[in-house]
C-alpha cells in the first residue's frame, strides 16, 4: 500500500451546543476506496464537508500529500485535487453532457465563439477515462438517474485526480445502476485515485470498498477491513449487537387477511417503468409479517400501490380476497375501506406535509372520524396525536413541531402513526426503514411486531435483505412482477439472494 | 450549500423549537398582516390632514369610505385564501365580478326576475362556472393559471355579449322593469350613516370563511391539499374534490361581490371589476398565505384588505397621484413576500 493522500487529525467541530465532530482521525491511501459508515447525525456529512471546504474546523488539522492545508471554500478543496460528489447533482438538466462538464470552463476560439468540436472530443475521452459509455450529446435530462451520476463522476473526475469523495452515490440507483457505479469505482481506483465512499448500506461495503471506518455520535468508533462481517459493522454503527435488533418472531396466525391467487393488474395505459403485477400469489393472515423481496424493478412497489389503489389506474384480474371475500381494490377509498393502510416510501414527497405539525399530520387520516358534523373536534385531535407520539415514542414528544424538523427515523414514526389511527386490518409497508438511522429501525421493528401480535397483518417490502430474513415470518420473491418462490424468515441471506437475482451470486 | 452543516442540523432540529419561535423574524411574519395594519393606521392617523381640529383620517365618512371600498375585493380575497392555500391561483374573479354584475342588473329589470330568485341565480351561476373551471383544471391537468386566465377572457366576453358592451342601469320601483327598491339597500349605510351594506357582507362572509377554513374538516383538506398533495391522497383525502369545491368558492365569491357592486352602484357593468383578482391575491400575499400553498390565514387576509384599502386612503387623503399609490402597493407585495421566504429558508434549512 502506497503513503497516504490524505491524513485528517483530531478534527473537532460544534455548532453551537452541539458537538458534531469530537476529535476524529480519517486517512486515505492512494488507490483505496474507504468507506464511511455512520447513522444519521453521527458526523460523516460534517466531516465530509469539512474535507470539501465547505465547513472548517475548529480544530485539527487536513493533509494532502503530506503538507498541511486549510480550505477556506470549496474551490481550495478543488485545487488540491478533492472533488465531492454531493447528492444533488449539480448538472444541468436541459444541457447535454458535453456543455455540462464544461460548464463555466467553456472552451473558446478566436473570437468568443465556443469551440463545440474540441469540447465534444475531450468530453468523449474524459467520459471514457471514467469508464463510461453514453453519448455525450445526449441531455441530462434524458439519461437516468444512474447514468447522471457517472456524468458527475467524469465532471468531478476532471478537476481532481486525487480524492473524490461520495456521498451515498446509490442513494437512488437501481441494483444494475448501482453494480456499474461499483465498476467504475473500482476502475479509478485502479487509476491511483483515492475514493472516500459515504453510505449507510452496509451490504455495500464489501462490494466496493478496501476499508470501512465507523462514525458516532462524532467519534470514530472503529476501523476494520472492508471483509468484516457486518454483525460487526452493525454493532459498531449502534453500539449493540445486530440480533437484538429484530423482535422474536409472533406465535399464532390468525384468520387470512390478504390472498392472492394468480392475480395481475391491468393498468389502463402502459406506462413504462412501472412493472405491473402480471402474476403474483400471496397470502398474509394476522398476526403475520409478510416480507415482499426483489430486486428494483422487480414490481415490489408496483404490488403494493396497486393493492392500495395508489399507482396507475387499472383493475385487478384474478383473485384478490380481502378477509375471505372478494375485493375490487382499484381506489384509494376502497382500499381503506377494505382496512388496508399503505406507508410509501418516499415519506417527504408522498407521505408527510413537512411543514404542518405533528398533530395535523397524524390526524390527516381520520378527519372524517374525529369531525362529526364537519367540524374538526380539537379535543379528539389532541388526544390522537398525545396516544401516537406516545405509542411510537416521537421524540420530540410534541404535537405542535413541524413534522419537518424532525429526524428521519422520527418522521417516519409519524407516518407509521397516521396510518394505524385508522385502525387498519393490513397494513402495507414499502421500505419502511429507506432513510432512517440504525437505532430508529430497531424500534420501527419492535413496534411492527407488537402491532402484528394485536392482530395486524402486514406486507412490507425492502430491498435491505437482512431486515427481511431478522423481521419477517415469511419472505415472497417476486421478479418482473411476478411471485416466483416463498421462503420462511430467517432463511440464509444467499438463497434469497440467488432467488431474487435469477443467478447464482458469485462470491463477493 | 443548504446541506453543508447537516448532522448539526438534524440535532439541533430534535431539540424542542423553543429558538425557532423565539426568532423574531419568525414572529413579525406570523403576525405581519397584523403589524403592517397597526402601522398603516397609525401613519393614515399620523399623515391625516386635519380640518377644524379634526382627524379627517379618523371621521366616520372616511371610515366609512374605507370599509366601503374594500368590500368588493375583500370577498373576493376571501374566496382567493381557499384556493391559494390549495397551492392554486384564480385569476378570473375580476372579469367574473363584471359578468355577475351585469347579470344581476339584467335577471333583476329586463328579466324581473325579484330579489331573491335574481341573488340564487347569480350565486349559482358563479359558482358553477368556479367549479367547472376547477374540474377542468383536473380533467385535462392544467395548471389553474391557464385554465383562469381562459375563464377571464371568457367571462369577460360573456358580459359584453349580455349587455352589448353597454352599462345595465338598475332603476328601482314596483312594475315590469324595475328592480325591488329593497335591493338599493345595497348601496346605503346604517348605524347613523356609518356602516356600509356592502360591508356588513363583506363581515358576514367574512365569518363564514373563517370559521370553515379554521375549524372544519373541509379547511383541514385545503391545508392538506396545499400542504402535500400527494400525500393527502394516499390518506385518503379527495383531493379532486377539493380542488373543485375551492374554486367554487372563488365562483361564488366574486358572483357574491358582482352582487354587491351592482348593488352599490345601480347598474352592472362588463367592464367592471378589471384587476381586482391582482388586488385580492395582494391582500391574501400580504396577510401571509403561502403561494406554494399549505399554509395561511383568513385573519390574515382580512388585514391584508383592509390595510391596502387604508394605505390607499391615506395617499388619496394627501392627494398622492395615483401612480403613487401603485408603486407603495407593489412594494408592500415585494416586502411582504421577502419576508415569508427569508423565514421559510431559515425553514427549510433546518429539514
Amino acid at each position: 500500500m502506497s503513503a497516504p493522500v490524505l491524513v485528517m487529525s483530531g478534527i473537532e467541530k460544534r455548532f453551537g451546543g452541539v458537538h458534531a465532530l469530537r476529535g476524529v482521525d480519517f486517512d486515505l491511501r492512494q488507490g483505496e476506496v474507504h468507506a464511511l459508515l455512520g447513522e444519521n447525525g453521527a458526523g460523516k456529512s460534517t466531516l465530509m464537508n469539512v474535507l470539501a471546504g465547505v465547513i472548517a474546523p475548529d480544530r485539527g488539522e487536513v493533509r494532502v500529500d503530506g503538507l498541511p492545508v486549510r480550505f477556506a471554500n470549496p474551490r481550495d478543496a478543488q485545487a488540491s485535487g478533492i472533488a465531492t460528489i454531493f447528492q444533488e447533482l449539480d448538472l444541468v438538466p436541459g444541457l447535454d453532457i458535453t456543455a455540462n462538464l464544461f460548464l463555466g470552463h467553456e472552451l473558446m476560439r478566436v473570437g468568443g465563439r465556443l469551440d463545440n468540436a474540441r469540447m465534444e472530443r475531450e468530453a468523449r475521452a474524459r467520459m471514457e477515462s471514467a469508464g463510461v459509455e453514453i453519448d455525450v450529446r445526449r441531455r441530462i435530462q434524458e439519461l437516468s438517474i444512474g447514468q447522471r451520476q457517472l456524468v458527475a463522476i467524469a465532471k468531478a473526475l476532471s478537476y481532481a485526480t486525487r480524492v473524490l469523495v461520495m456521498d451515498e452515490p446509490t442513494a437512488a440507483l437501481s441494483a444494475a445502476e448501482a453494480e456499474r457505479l461499483f465498476r467504475v469505482v473500482r476502475a479509478m481506483r485502479e487509476r491511483g485515485v483515492g475514493i472516500v465512499y459515504i453510505s449507510h448500506r452496509l451490504e455495500e461495503v464489501p462490494r466496493v470498498a478496501d476499508r470501512v471506518t465507523v462514525l458516532r455520535d462524532g467519534r470514530r468508533v472503529g476501523e476494520e477491513p472492508a471483509s468484516a462481517p457486518q454483525a460487526r459493522l452493525v454493532r459498531l454503527l449502534v453500539g449493540r449487537p445486530f440480533d437484538e435488533m429484530f423482535p422474536p418472531r409472533g406465535g399464532e396466525l390468525g384468520a387470512q387477511l390478504l390472498r392472492l391467487e394468480h392475480a395481475r393488474f391491468a393498468p389502463r395505459t402502459e406506462v413504462a417503468g412501472w412493472q405491473a403485477p402480471l402474476d403474483v400469489s400471496l397470502t398474509v393472515h394476522t398476526g403475520e409479517i409478510v416480507g415482499l423481496a426483489g430486486v428494483m424493478g422487480a414490481g415490489r412497489t408496483e404490488l403494493l400501490s396497486a393493492l392500495y389503489g395508489a399507482g396507475q389506474r387499472g383493475r385487478w384480474e384474478g383473485k384478490v380476497e380481502v378477509a375471505g371475500r372478494a375485493a375490487r381494490l382499484s381506489t384509494i377509498a376502497a382500499a381503506r375501506r377494505a382496512g388496508l393502510a399503505f406507508v410509501t416510501d418516499d415519506r417527504r414527497g408522498s407521505g408527510l406535509i413537512l411543514r404542518h405539525s405533528v398533530g395535523r399530520n397524524v390526524v390527516m387520516s381520520i378527519l372524517r372520524r374525529i369531525s362529526p358534523m364537519g367540524f374538526v373536534s380539537r379535543a379528539a385531535e389532541d388526544e390522537a396525536a398525545q396516544r401516537s407520539i406516545k405509542t411510537f415514542d416521537i421524540r420530540p414528544p410534541r404535537a405542535a413541531i413541524p413534522v419537518g424538523n424532525l429526524s428521519g427515523g422520527n418522521q417516519q414514526k409519524v407516518v407509521f402513526a397516521k396510518e394505524l389511527l385508522q385502525e387498519p386490518r393490513l397494513l402495507l409497508l414499502d421500505e419502511p426503514t429507506r432513510g432512517v438511522d440504525v437505532g430508529a429501525k430497531g424500534e420501527i421493528y419492535q413496534r411492527l411486531r407488537a402491532l402484528t401480535n394485536r392482530g395486524l397483518g402486514v406486507l412490507m417490502a425492502s430491498s435491505e435483505l437482512p431486515e427481511l430474513i431478522g423481521l419477517c415470518d415469511r419472505i415472497v420473491v417476486m421478479r418482473q412482477g411476478r411471485s416466483i418462490a416463498e421462503f420462511p424468515g430467517g432463511i440464509d441471506e444467499k438463497v434469497l439472494l440467488e432467488s431474487a437475482t435469477g443467478i447464482a451470486e458469485e462470491a463477493a | 450549500m443548504t446541506d453543508a452543516p447537516k448532522d448539526n442540523l438534524v440535532e439541533v432540529a430534535r431539540l424542542p423549537p423553543a429558538a425557532a419561535a423565539r426568532d423574531p423574524l419568525a414572529l413579525v411574519v406570523r403576525f405581519q398582516s397584523i403589524i403592517g395594519l397597526v402601522l398603516v393606521l397609525i401613519g393614515g392617523v399620523v399623515f391625516s390632514p386635519v380640518r377644524h381640529g379634526q382627524i379627517i383620517f379618523l371621521s366616520p365618512d372616511n371610515i366609512a369610505n374605507i370599509i366601503r371600498a374594500i368590500s368588493e375585493t375583500g370577498i373576493i380575497a376571501l374566496g382567493m385564501t381557499f384556493v391559494i392555500i390549495t397551492a392554486g391561483i384564480d385569476l378570473s374573479v375580476g372579469a367574473m365580478l363584471g359578468l355577475n354584475s351585469v347579470l344581476t342588473a339584467m335577471l333583476m329589470t329586463s328579466a324581473n326576475l325579484g330579489l331573491a330568485p335574481t341573488l340564487l341565480v347569480v350565486l349559482a351561476a358563479g359558482t358553477t362556472f368556479g367549479a367547472l373551471q376547477g374540474l377542468i383544471a383536473i380533467r385535462f391537468r392544467l395548471e389553474p393559471f391557464i385554465v383562469t386566465l381562459a375563464g377571464l377572457q371568457m367571462a369577460r366576453g360573456l358580459a359584453l355579449i349580455l349587455s352589448g358592451n353597454v352599462y345595465i342601469n338598475i332603476s328601482y320601483g314596483d312594475g315590469p322593469g324595475l328592480a325591488p327598491p329593497v335591493f338599493a339597500l345595497l348601496g346605503e349605510r346604517l348605524f347613523h350613516n356609518v356602516v356600509p351594506v356592502a360591508t356588513l357582507v363583506f363581515v358576514a362572509l367574512a365569518v363564514v370563511a373563517t370559521v370553515v377554513l379554521n375549524t372544519t374538516r373541509f379547511g383541514r383538506y385545503v391545508f392538506a391539499v396545499g400542504g402535500n398533495e400527494r400525500a393527502a391522497r394516499l390518506s385518503g383525502i379527495p383531493v379532486a374534490g377539493v380542488k373543485v369545491a375551492v374554486f367554487a368558492i372563488t365562483g361564488f365569491a366574486s358572483a357574491a361581490a358582482g352582487i354587491v357592486h351592482a348593488g352599490q352602484f345601480n347598474f352592472g357593468s362588463a367592464n367592471d371589476g378589471a384587476g381586482y383578482e391582482l388586488t385580492a391575491i395582494a391582500a391574501v400575499v400580504i396577510g401571509g398565505t403561502s403561494l406554494f400553498g399549505g399554509a395561511g390565514s383568513m385573519i390574515g387576509t382580512i388585514a391584508g384588505s383592509i390595510m391596502l384599502g387604508a394605505l390607499a386612503n391615506i395617499l388619496q387623503l394627501n392627494n398622492v397621484n395615483a401612480s403613487l399609490q401603485l408603486l407603495a402597493t407593489g412594494a408592500i407585495i415585494v416586502l411582504a413576500a421577502a419576508l415569508q421566504t427569508m423565514v421559510g429558508r431559515r425553514e427549510g434549512s433546518m429539514r
